[in-house]
């Protein structure tokens, strides 16, 4: 199979040398990609696959290879790749490494498309600006998740005798009460990893005040930084993980998601994805409920994280058709559907009807806090999920978080402090 | 000179590729480490920033911190754990290979799996502490690997875990080359067992002592795996070692010139090791032929 298509390649390539825009040379030769992602397995694996046999059904050569694991050994593939000059045609990529990784190799524009679909007008501002570095766009989000959701455990809910969703942080702290008091062992459920950490940070931040979180942690504003909010929100770590079990150690939220059903522990605050993960595990709607996370305003506040392709420059047309097809089909409303259903996350386009079989409460409910949010301007991007900044800042930070929610003797004046001062030495 | 060629080709040619492999990577390394490499590397020049930068961060003081601890405890308590399994061996006893086999065996696990298992006999909420509290004991309290001020002995058990046996073995080799003669005459001048081992077998142990010193301080120094899988640098940044922070820059943060500098830091640890055993060596071979 190779075989044939590198000839063929060559073939094409004499004869579309002079046509410059991939867009004359889709006409001429079979669409071709080459692309890399993380997604190997599971639903995320099985989301791809499916993609890929879209791309197939229209004409396409699919050539997808997953490097399983985590994301940076997909980047550490990404660079060798880029480094030997032989990019994929497309990658995954997301946030601001894009505009990073941008700088080391040409990218692809991909400002005539997005045009022609009228895509701009149906993304998220902020999520449009990442993808479009420079002012052009040179990539595609594929999929959301908001990283601040609040999952509740029916269970708990009854030992607490309460039945009201928490609106605020006010809220929140009240109900974590009543569960300890009614026999809830730990009314938060949490992982000990470095983004479950963050997240708990990002989603007291953004739900206490979203204007704060943006001028601290996605401009770094040095004021903000050492604002009152970002203290204020320290002190809403703390109590959350003062209700945590400290013997969670740096295993994985999914390890307590027996005990969250049961009622053993009450609230989970995490992305969209731990509904999929939850729904795997065997566990039934009636468990759990989802909603969006505290906001102290009342309005939702979301924490946005997008998972994204990236388009590197390649001569091959039957590449540059390939990456053609591909933009039109990860911007098309029903692949995004497909891909949303089948990973439990929300389509990029806020245009897309939830209303239909196929979507979950938890994603309806996603969507439509998503629209509220980019309505009062509470969408904001996550920093746990390497969304707000680059990987290094990133790290800084959450260093000084996660290390803010294992010791509780650092004072959140102190942490404060810190912050301002990892963001300093990280710049 | 024909004749020996095969044999000059197999000493010569893979010494010296590997001789270059080292000293090029090496080199390549302390380039980097100066020039401001973020994702991929560039030339440029930034003088010291990377190294300063390095040292000023909090995780890179923590790992320093770390290694000093984790490396003396270490290095300390597997040469006398080592030694004693060594000397308690050697009493003649029945079923000493067994014995043997199993003390050595930890030596042929990864470190990962090593890291793993104690991550799940350590953790309170299913380990150990569980254990006796499920036989009663209640107040029972062992949960160093969640304590942030204790974590790093958790590190420190499982490395003794790992490579006391090899100590051990190296000891007991030792132990067993001493000369029969200077034992007897030892047994003659009524000299017991407790003072036999302190003043006659001991100190012929010496030489032997330094190399297991050595060996497992360059261990100590280049640990990543089995950090990464008992605690992965936690709780928070609290068991942080220097061999994480050069992959946590490198990989993690994509900040090459910095990861290069913090490898390089590494490496003049190392060489504080080495570097002394080396002279010593020298020395000894120097003084030999006048003894």
């Amino acid at each position: 199979m190779p075989m044939i298509t590198r000839r063929r390649l060559l073939a094409g390539s004499a004869a579309t040398l002079a046509l410059p825009a991939f867009a004359h040379a889709q006409g001429a030769t079979k669409p071709r990609l080459t692309a890399i992602s993380q997604w190997s397995a599971g639903s995320d694996g099985a989301a791809i696959t499916a993609l890929g046999k879209k791309f197939e059904e229209r004409g396409g050569v699919w050539q997808h290879s997953p490097v399983p694991g985590f994301t940076t050994e997909m980047m550490n593939k990404l660079r060798a790749q880029i480094m030997a000059g032989d990019p994929p045609a497309c990658s995954q990529l997301k946030g601001p490494e894009i505009a990073a990784w941008s700088k080391i190799a040409p990218t692809v524009s991909l400002d005539e498309l997005v045009a022609a679909a009228g895509y701009e007008k149906v993304v998220a501002p902020d999520l449009a600006k990442l993808h479009k570095p420079g002012g052009k766009w040179i990539a595609l989000p594929l999929q959301i998740y908001s990283t601040n959701m609040l999952f509740l455990s029916k269970r708990a809910m009854d030992k607490a005798k309460a039945d009201k969703i928490p609106v605020t942080w006010a809220d929140f702290n009240d109900l974590a009460e009543k569960m300890k008091a009614g026999g809830v062992a730990y009314p938060i459920a949490n992982g000990g990893t470095r983004p479950d950490d963050g997240q708990k940070f990002e989603a007291s931040l953004a739900g206490i005040s979203p204007a704060a979180y943006r001028a601290a942690i996605m401009n770094l504003d040095k004021k903000a930084l050492e604002g009152p909010e970002v203290k204020a929100a320290f002190v809403q770590v703390r109590k959350i993980a003062d209700w945590m079990d400290p013997n969670v150690g740096a295993r994985h939220f999914s390890t307590n998601l027996k005990r969250f059903v049961d009622g053993d522990m009450g609230m989970m605050i995490m992305g969209g994805w731990a509904q999929g993960v939850l729904r795997n595990a065997g566990f039934k709607f009636e468990d759990f409920m989802i909603a969006p996370g505290p906001s102290d305003n009342g309005k939702p506040v979301f924490l946005l994280n997008a998972d994204a392709f990236i388009f590197w420059q390649r001569k091959e047309p039957d590449l540059q058709a390939g990456q053609a097809l591909m933009a039109q089909l990860v911007m098309d409303p029903a692949i995004q559907t497909m891909y949303s259903q089948i990973t439990g996350s929300i389509p990029v386009r806020t245009d897309v009807d939830l209303s239909g079989e196929g979507w979950s409460d938890g994603q309806r409910r996603t969507a439509a806090a998503l629209k509220d949010a980019i309505a009062s301007n509470q969408a904001v991007l996550s920093v746990a999920h390497n969304m707000a900044q680059e990987n290094g800042l990133t790290a800084a930070l959450i260093d000084v978080i996660t290390e803010y929610v294992k010791n509780k003797t650092i004072k959140p004046e102190q942490a404060v402090t810190r912050l301002a001062e990892a963001v300093e030495s990280a710049r | 000179m024909v004749r020996r060629l095969p044999e000059y080709l197999t000493i010569w040619v893979p010494l010296l590729l590997s001789a270059a492999h080292l000293v090029s990577f090496s080199l390549w390394t302390i380039w980097i480490s100066f020039t401001p490499s973020t994702l991929v590397p560039v030339s440029g020049w930034v003088g010291l920033r990377n190294y300063t930068s390095v040292l000023a961060s909090r995780n890179w003081q923590v790992a320093f911190d770390n290694l000093l601890l984790f490396g003396s405890a270490f290095v300390l308590l597997s040469l006398v754990t080592g030694l004693i399994l060594a000397i308690l061996l050697d009493q003649r006893i029945r079923g000493e290979n067994v014995l043997r086999s199993i003390f050595l065996y930890p030596l042929a696990v990864s470190f990962v799996v090593t890291g793993t298992v104690w991550s799940w006999l350590l953790n309170p909420g299913i380990g150990i502490q569980k254990l006796v509290h499920d036989f009663g004991w209640t107040s029972f309290r062992f949960d160093w690997l969640i304590d942030r001020d204790m974590a790093i002995w958790t590190i420190v058990i499982a490395a003794i875990w790992q490579s006391s046996g090899f100590a051990m073995a190296l000891f007991l080799a030792g132990l067993r080359s001493v000369d029969a003669d200077l034992i007897k005459a030892a047994q003659i001048d009524g000299a017991g067992p407790v003072r036999m081992y302190r003043r006659v077998i001991l100190p012929t142990l010496w030489p032997i002592t330094i190399t297991v010193i050595v060996i497992q301080l360059q261990f100590a120094i280049s640990t990543f795996d089995l950090v990464r899988a008992l605690t992965n640098g936690g709780p928070g940044i609290a068991t942080q070692l220097p061999a994480l922070v050069v992959y946590d820059l490198m990989f993690q943060r994509n900040l090459l010139g910095r990861g290069a500098a913090a490898a390089v830091l590494m490496l003049l640890i190392l060489l504080s090791v080495l570097l002394p055993y080396a002279a010593w060596q020298y020395l000894q071979r120097r003084r030999a032929p006048h003894a």
